[in-house]
């Protein structure tokens, strides 16, 4: 208690100093919190974007359908996997997607569409694509009054071919038989806009597009919708377990090129808090020197009577942890509103920024334990850190020597 | 002109009298072998004809049969129409010249198949759509040369300078009794040997032994093969005239 009662006595000795060094680990601590907000949000939000979009938390395909898509390489018989994957607790949904490239045409033009057959419920749960609709409304399976199946086509399509709601579709593709698959489909509804991912994209129905691409009783892809989304990884493994004959890949690995850039990006980041730290600290070293400096004297007398060096060193030690610990306390005083205010409000960036293919166009922060603990657990580690050695001069100086000096 | 009335020396005689059986041997070689070849690309032509085949198509993947009724006058034009399975019938390829359509009957649209998929594959099968297109005669377009066995010709074509081709060398085997194709083995321009077509199953048409079954296997795609077995072959029928040959007949439902 006696050392505590010391370290804040001599804080507040100096206290123009003490302030100055405060104000700058304030300064580092909320640019610190406030900069992993960003990224953590940011980030997050693209994480849930996709995820959400289509990706799903994770992904089954046969052998590496990921990396070499080809027809053939299909899920045989996927209501076993589906009964399964509907009993397990840890997932919220799934949904079953067949996927080939097709040309789509008109009376007049054509355009390169991509093909997804989904399962009509399951989509609806698992994915956004029910909340993209821009227009009609979402399909059903069945085959209308003058034969034709519905099909939802993206915007880009529709204007490509010039076409709309109610108008004919027509589809031409390579069936997983060889033949040529073929056939005329009934516009339902648009989806997204001009600039989004599914612009050129035609869903179908999943047994309709089975029979356009002769592909029966065979899927591409499971999505995967758990219940915990940070249990992407470990879910996966354990499903993976099961299904030694599929690939079972979490999202860290279906959105690779994300993913990579991702981490690339927040290890960036992370060092470049570090440097910003480390900068402060030059500064507050300073401090921790002068004051051991300018109490040589004290703390020979100190040793005279009866210190232990030890208890010196912890004493230094104290005083700059304490000094850290009351500017942190400051910092997350003033960072809170200010992450608040980002996380639930945020900003809307000018221009949207592609990161591994995930548009981002609103950047918000990210309120969580890991954005104000990660820089208060650097600052006060820093902050020990360096006052050891200072801590360690003044304990080893000789008592004599240090009360003879002025 | 003094030594023309000379008595040649009985050595340089014999070379002379030699070097021309060769040289004459020679170009009866030459001569055979462009007779052989242009026999057997004859074979399936007549001035004109209407087939019925079997198309098999194999793959690791899948194995699908299509019955087609073929129609062909010359070399120029072609019509094929798909009879079975159910699900293809009635889609139609037109060949006129250089130029090729299929017919897709359940959309009702004809599309031209544009020069970039001339070598793509024709119906899912191995065979390419220049395969059905082209019409360039052998012997013309190649040179050739010939070496002879017991009872069979083995024909090397290497493509002439200012030929257009994909392949660098085709080797082309023909049984001598009865004279039919055995099988034609493609080279590309580094020599490496890319597909193999096989002929047997003669049977006697019109005078002439025709295998009636054909078997391409590309030797770079494993466990890939097509297979066309003439189900039923007449030259010059009475039924075929340049109508079918026409756009307008290959929009025409049946």
């Amino acid at each position: 208690m006696l050392l505590f009662k010391l370290a804040f006595r001599n804080i507040f000795r100096q206290r123009r100093r003490s302030l100055l060094t405060a104000m700058s680990l304030i300064g580092g601590y909320v640019l610190c919190v406030f900069s992993f907000s960003m990224s953590e949000g940011s980030y997050n939000n693209a994480i849930t974007f996709f995820t959400q979009d289509h990706t799903g938390h994770i992904q089954i395909h046969k052998e590496d359908y990921l990396l070499r898509p080809k027809i053939h390489k299909t899920i045989e018989a996927p209501e076993e996997l589906s009964a399964m994957l509907d009993a397990n607790e840890e997932i919220a949904s799934h949904t079953l997607r067949i996927f080939a490239p097709s040309i789509a045409y008109s009376d007049t033009d054509n355009t390169p569409a991509q093909v997804i057959g989904v399962d009509l419920d399951r989509e609806r749960t698992t994915s956004t694509l029910a909340a993209k609709i821009s227009e009609g409304s979402y399909i059903n399976s069945e085959i209308d009054g003058e034969g034709y199946y519905s099909a939802m086509i993206g915007a880009g399509i529709a204007n490509n071919l010039n076409i709309g709601l109610g108008d004919e579709l027509i589809l031409i593709s390579q069936g997983a038989d060889g033949s040529i698959a073929n056939d005329i489909y009934m516009v339902g509804a648009i989806v997204g806009d001009r600039d989004s991912g599914d612009r050129a994209t035609v869903f179908l129905p999943l047994a309709t597009a089975q029979e356009f691409l002769s592909m029966y009783d065979a899927v591409h892809e499971v999505s995967i919708l758990l219940e915990d989304d940070g249990r992407a990884r470990a879910e996966a493994e354990a499903l993976q377990e099961l299904l030694p004959d599929l690939s079972v890949d979490p999202w860290q690995v279906v959105e690779a090129t994300f993913y990579q850039s991702m981490q690339t990006d927040k290890q960036g980041n992370a060092v470049f808090m570090g440097i910003i730290i480390f900068i402060v600290f030059v500064g507050v070293m300073n401090t921790v020197l002068m004051s051991v400096l300018e109490r040589t004297r004290e703390f020979g007398v100190l040793k005279a009577i009866g210190s232990r060096p030890a208890k010196l060193t912890l004493l230094i030690t104290l005083e700059t942890t304490v000094l850290a610990l009351i500017s942190v306390l400051i910092g997350l005083l003033l960072a809170t509103p200010l992450i608040l205010w980002f996380t639930y409000a945020g900003f809307a960036l000018p221009e949207p920024i592609d990161v591994g293919g995930v548009l981002m166009s609103h950047m918000t922060g990210e309120l969580s334990l890991f954005v104000f603990g990660t820089p208060l657990l650097l600052v006060l580690g820093f902050a020990i850190v360096i006052s050891i050695p200072a801590g360690i001069r003044a304990a080893l100086n000789s008592p004599t020597e240090a009360m003879r000096s002025h | 002109m003094k030594l023309a009335y000379k008595p040649a020396p009985l050595l340089r005689r014999t070379c002379l009298v030699l070097l021309t059986l060769l040289l004459t041997g020679m170009a009866n070689a030459a001569d055979q072998a462009i007779e052989i070849i242009d026999a057997m690309e004859e074979l399936y032509r007549g001035e004109s004809s209407l087939a019925r085949m079997t198309m098999i198509v194999e793959t690791p993947q899948y194995q699908r049969t299509m019955e087609m009724e073929s129609s062909s006058i010359g070399t120029e034009k072609a019509f094929i129409r798909i009879l079975a399975p159910r699900k293809d019938r009635g889609i139609s390829t037109l060949k006129l010249d250089l130029e090729m359509w299929n017919y897709l009957p359940k959309i009702n649209k004809v599309i031209k198949v544009p020069p970039s998929m001339m070598m793509g594959s024709w119906m899912g099968s191995d065979f390419t759509n220049d395969d059905l297109v082209k019409q360039t005669t052998l012997t013309d377009e190649y040179d050739l040369t010939m070496e002879e066995t017991a009872d069979q010709y083995h024909v090397d074509l290497v493509p002439k300078s200012n030929t257009v081709t994909v392949w660098g060398r085709i080797n082309y085997v023909i049984n001598k009794e009865p004279l039919m194709p055995l099988s034609q083995n493609f080279y590309d321009d580094n020599d490496e040997f890319i597909r193999k077509m096989e002929f047997s199953e003669p049977r006697e048409i019109s005078g002439l032994f025709i295998p009636t079954r054909m078997e391409m296997i590309p030797m770079n795609k494993e466990g890939h093969k097509t297979v066309i077995i003439y189900d039923d072959l007449q030259f010059d029928p009475p039924e075929i005239d340049e109508s079918i040959f026409t756009l307008r007949n290959l929009r025409s439902r049946f």
